[in-house]
């Protein structure tokens, strides 16, 4: 009853504009958080929801164009990093005040990084800044002119400060008081988030008017996606992000002006083989898993193309590696994504000494090649992935169980049982740069999957992985850094401790009265433009 | 006229239980490609002369999986379903009849097993198993745990009513022409109890068939390529458009139809025994 | 009772029975059955009848109950017997037909297979040993021993067919004594004189002793020989019926005896007169 009067109310609001022919300056943008916001402070997010609303309040010095993927000034009009990467030192643009009227000076800037380097704070923003002991000088130059260094070399200094919203060293609103488009204005925990056009925010458009357009954001809380699609079918949300491929096609099928396929994005699916020594696998399994052969013929004699075609019903790309084709600087355009060949993957595994037996593999002992990939339950992607792998692997006689476990169970089994023959998942990359994978990479990390925290490299490549990715972090020089971390997803191609499978694509809905909005493969996809959406 | 058209209903849902058993027996003949094949070229493709149901996400057949799936879990959740009814029988059932401690005991027991953290005992069940067994192996585990554990709630029932049978004249009439304790359970209490065992038997079918399905995200439960009606009934999970593509809705279908006929034919029994 | 010396004891039972820390059900009842006689046990309800019938088959809870005294049944004191003891004298020498017929038959089994059952509890033979035993306790209550019969729920027949069925049941083994706990209370009248009728006539044919256990003095002096009276747990009045109740000498025993309706009162005296 309530949500039919308030439907009429809005379509009667929104035939008032029409009349009135105002397009901008109106009207209110409506989307979902996908859970509850952990924090309002920017320099404490951690979380998809809270970075969210960082990316439409704080106001940053830099800011790198999601479309172009180029780093653009904001409340920086300049910068200049130093040669060895250490300093950075930003120009200013003057006469900006603070949401609540508090003026902007370098002086904000300087507490906001001190702040971020604060070790009581923790900020998980500042750790891309932590690359040696030390404390960060800040030096006020000029209200307009500050010189931030650092201890030690930071990669890729500039563009880290994307992610640095600014905040007021003086205003008594703290981190409410805001730089960006937007500011929040009501917050019921729970179910929603209203954020209303920030009244002094300095940019405006070609013709000079203020941005942004709209008046207000409202964010609802809705972890449900079937909720959500509901919902933008009912015209009660004008974007979806990260949109599923099911509903991509279905909502398509219906109204193909709304859904956006922004071609793959930053996000992989890969399987890789349990490589730790001390697993308690058997050591005949040992011994394939951390065979460069073997592991490429699993990966050759996997069916890329299948995946991406039939489970992602196209919206995927076969995945060549660690960087996807959308990282339009890092990526190593000289891999192609490993070509599906059972014929070649026999061979190969004949070679190594396995032999086919009545259409089972086996290895020279005579041990079938069997194995299980574990994935976690409930994603039906990777649960068709592993399926379809399954029967790939059938053709060259290896014989694959799949498992699916839940979440909790799976991780115990990553990482501290290492119970497991082979896990299928999926990596989320925020960032484009290569220092954000940093603790995948380094063989004594945690995170370095197939075989974790290794005291020294027990490979030679893995040590000139290790190798490459020191250098290429402590380097200030881009093509040095490039050339070092080509070499880094040439190695990963050829002995596959990840094998890749498809990189999904971006996908989205826009509602037919959103104007302007133009969506990337970059979070946040849909509204990265977002002072310069309009609502007709 | 009443009974004659009663019969005529348990003799259709006699014939639907055959011909849904016979059929999905025969699956070998009628789907020789097996359900495992996947037709990547028709993935998720709607009926055809090729796909009588169409096929899933991933191609597969949907027809041969209805089939296949039917087979595991017509056969496995009826038997699950017998288990789980036979623990209640003897568990509240005999607890009830004895009486005292023993009922008390048997309480104890159910009360424990309701209240016990299901979700972590299932998770470290799994977490025993080894990771690589057949699918087939997988499913027959899942039942089994199933029926293991599906008693609790018919057995408080029928602790209360096989208490209340003992006590009740026919008993004792019986117990006064001399007749021992086991055969009075057997002949004389347990008759009495089939209405709540068949209630607990056919609403354990579909509920296990369900919670087959469920225990997939603990990685119990069928595994890949192996259908179940439980897998199949998960295909059903967020399809936002039934309407448009009611084969799909087949399965649940089936279940609904099977449920119905396995209450009819025994409706009849639990009617004679009343 | 007409073969039967008057002196031939069957049963003679002295006992008390306390549930727990009340006040005794049964307080020093005696009562003795003589061999082929009916014995009337007269008293309200609540009055320890039914406790005196579960006591001599041994099926009171001993948990909850404690009995004190003797029951002397052929030669030996049932209060003494094991429970395995005891179920070989159930249904074989000592029998019970209850109150209610339709509650005291199983609604979930055939007759058949009731009769079956019981005629299993103490003998072993053939199953044509068993269906002769059964036609033949069948024909002795008057009832048909087709299959047809023999096929149905006890919620197909009528309260006095049940009533019939279940003392086909008890007789099966030709007891020595029938215990018939207000076994014709819930009928109506007209079947509860053909019942009645027959359990005069099992007692002239086979010479079973019965004690029959009424709160209705009335129904209970037509077959008869001799009555006591219980009341509040002691039994304050026993003798040959027509005595007691040509002469009722207890209080209780006057009240009883006035409770019956003026029409039945000649009926009743004279039919217990004629004996």
């Amino acid at each position: 009853m309530c949500t039919q009067h308030r439907k009429s109310f809005l379509i009667s609001i929104a035939a008032c504009f029409i009349l009135a022919g105002s397009a901008f300056g109106q009207g209110e943008l409506r989307f979902c958080l996908r859970s509850e916001p952990k924090t309002f402070e920017p320099l404490k997010v951690e979380d998809e929801a809270s970075a969210t609303i960082r990316y439409l309040t704080g106001g940053v010095l830099v800011r790198m164009n999601r479309q172009t993927q180029a780093l653009e000034p904001e409340l920086a009009q300049s910068w200049k990093v130093s040669k060895d990467g250490k300093q950075i030192i930003f120009k200013l643009r003057s006469g900006i005040s603070f949401s609540d009227g508090t003026p902007f000076s370098a002086e904000d800037v300087a507490y906001t990084v001190q702040q971020l380097m604060d070790p009581a704070l923790h900020s998980p923003t500042g750790d891309a800044f932590r690359s040696g002991p030390g404390n960060v000088e800040t030096k006020i130059i000029s209200p307009t002119q500050i010189s931030i260094t650092f201890p030690a070399p930071v990669a890729g200094l500039d563009h880290q400060f994307d992610q640095v919203a600014i905040m007021s060293a003086h205003s008594p609103k703290k981190e409410m008081a805001v730089l960006g488009p937007f500011m929040v204005d009501d917050y019921k925990p729970g179910a929603s988030l209203l954020l209303k056009r920030n009244p002094n925010y300095w940019k405006t458009d070609e013709q000079g008017r203020h941005l942004p357009y709209i008046d207000s954001i409202r964010l609802d809380i809705q972890p449900n996606r079937d909720v959500e699609m509901l919902r933008f079918k009912r015209n009660e949300l004008d974007l979806i992000n990260t949109l599923d491929s099911e509903y991509f096609d279905k909502l398509g099928a219906i109204s193909p002006q709304l859904v956006h396929d922004a071609g793959p994005s930053l996000d992989s699916e890969q399987m890789w083989f349990n490589e730790v020594a001390k697993s308690p696998l058997p050591a005949y399994k040992k011994a394939w898993f951390r065979s460069e052969a073997f592991r490429r013929a699993i990966s050759e004699a996997i069916n890329r193309e299948d995946l991406s075609r039939v489970v992602f019903r196209g919206h995927a790309q076969p995945a060549v590696g660690p960087v996807s084709p959308a990282n339009k600087f890092w990526f190593n355009a000289k891999l192609k994504p490993e070509s599906y060949s059972p014929d070649t993957a026999l061979k190969a595994l004949q070679a190594e000494g396995f032999r086919m037996e009545n259409g089972t593999l086996k290895d020279k002992d005579g041990n079938a090649v069997v194995f299980s990939i574990i994935t976690n339950s409930g994603n039906k992607y990777r649960e068709r992935m592993a399926t379809m792998i399954q029967d790939d692997l059938q053709k060259i006689g290896v014989h694959v169980n799949v498992v699916t476990l839940d979440f909790p169970s799976l991780i115990e089994r990553m990482t501290q049982s290492f119970d497991y023959e082979a896990i299928l998942l999926g990596l989320t990359n925020v960032g484009l740069d290569p220092n954000e994978q940093m603790n995948v990479w380094l063989s004594s990390s945690d995170n370095h999957q197939w075989n974790p925290s290794e005291k020294a490299p027990e490979t030679a490549w893995e040590a000139e992985i290790d190798k490459l990715m020191r250098e290429q972090a402590s380097s200030a020089d881009p093509k040095k850094r490039k050339e070092a971390f080509d070499r880094v997803q040439e190695i990963v191609f050829e002995e596959a401790p990840f094998i890749y499978l498809v990189n999904r694509n971006a996908l989205s809905a826009v509602a037919a009265n959103v104007q302007g909005a133009s969506p990337v493969i970059l979070v946040p996809q849909t509204y990265w433009n977002v002072e310069r959406i309009s609502l007709k | 006229m009443r009974i004659g058209r009663a019969t005529t209903w348990r003799g259709a849902a006699c014939a639907v239980l055959l011909l849904v058993a016979g059929v999905s027996l025969a699956a070998n003949w009628i789907a020789p490609e097996g359900y495992a094949k996947q037709y990547r070229e028709a993935a998720d493709a709607p009926p055809s002369h090729a796909h009588w149901l169409g096929t899933d996400e991933i191609g597969r057949d949907r027809f041969a999986r209805v089939l296949y799936g039917t087979r595991i879990s017509l056969l496995l959740a009826p038997a699950a379903a017998l288990l789980s009814t036979l623990m209640a029988a003897l568990i509240g059932g005999l607890s009830g009849y004895l009486g005292g401690a023993w009922s008390r005991a048997a309480m104890a027991v159910t009360d424990l097993f309701l209240s016990l953290p299901w979700l972590f005992l299932l998770i470290t069940v799994r977490a025993v198993l080894p990771l690589n067994v057949s699918p087939l192996f997988s499913v027959l585990v899942t039942f089994l745990i199933l029926g293991l554990l599906g008693w609790t709630s018919a057995a408080r029932v029928l602790c209360a009513t096989s208490a209340t049978l003992r006590d009740s004249d026919f008993v004792r009439q019986a117990r006064a022409s001399g007749i021992g304790a086991v055969r009075l359970f057997w002949m004389h209490v347990l008759p009495n109890l089939k209405p709540v065992l068949y209630a607990q038997f056919w609403i354990s079918i579909p509920a296990f068939i369900l919670s087959e399905a469920n225990l997939g995200i603990l990685g119990l439960g069928v595994a890949e390529p192996m259908p179940s009606w439980g897998s199949l009934l998960k295909e059903l999970e967020g399809l936002v458009s039934v309407g448009e593509e009611p084969w799909k809705l087949v399965p649940l279908i089936l279940l609904a139809i099977v449920v119905t006929s396995f209450q009819f034919v025994l409706a009849r029994q639990e009617e004679a025994a009343a | 009772m007409h073969s039967a010396k008057p002196t031939d004891v069957l049963l003679s039972a002295r006992v008390s029975v306390r549930y727990g820390e009340k006040p005794p059900v049964l307080h020093d009842v005696e009562v003795s059955i003589r061999r082929g006689e009916v014995f009337g046990l007269i008293g309200q309800s609540g009055s320890g009848k039914s406790t005196l019938a579960m006591t001599i088959l041994g099926l009171l809870d001993r948990k909850k109950s404690q009995v004190e005294g003797t029951i002397q049944f052929e030669g030996s004191n049932l209060l003494q017997l094991r429970e395995r003891e005891l179920r070989e004298l159930r249904g074989c020498k000592i029998a019970l037909v209850l109150q209610s017929p339709l509650s005291s038959l199983n609604p979930a089994l055939k007759i058949r297979t009731q009769l079956k059952e019981a005629w299993r509890a103490h003998a072993s033979g053939s199953a044509s040993d068993c269906d002769a035993a059964i036609r033949a306790a069948m024909e002795s209550v008057s009832l048909p021993a087709s299959d047809e019969f023999l096929k149905k729920h006890p919620s197909q027949m009528s309260v006095g067919q049940a009533q019939r069925v279940l003392i086909a049941m008890a007789t099966l083994h030709r007891p020595a004594l029938l215990l018939a706990d207000e076994a014709t209370s819930a009928l109506d009248v007209i079947t509860q004189a053909e019942i009645l009728t027959l359990f005069r006539q099992l007692n002239r044919t086979t010479g079973m002793s019965i004690l029959y256990i009424s709160h209705d003095l009335a129904s209970v002096a037509g077959i008869c020989d001799r009555i006591a009276i219980l009341h509040q747990g002691t039994i304050v009045e026993v003798g040959p019926t027509g005595e007691v109740m040509a002469n009722p000498r207890h209080e209780y025993t006057q009240k009883l005896m006035a409770a019956i309706p003026q029409i039945m009162r000649p009926i009743a005296t004279a039919t217990a007169a004629s004996l």
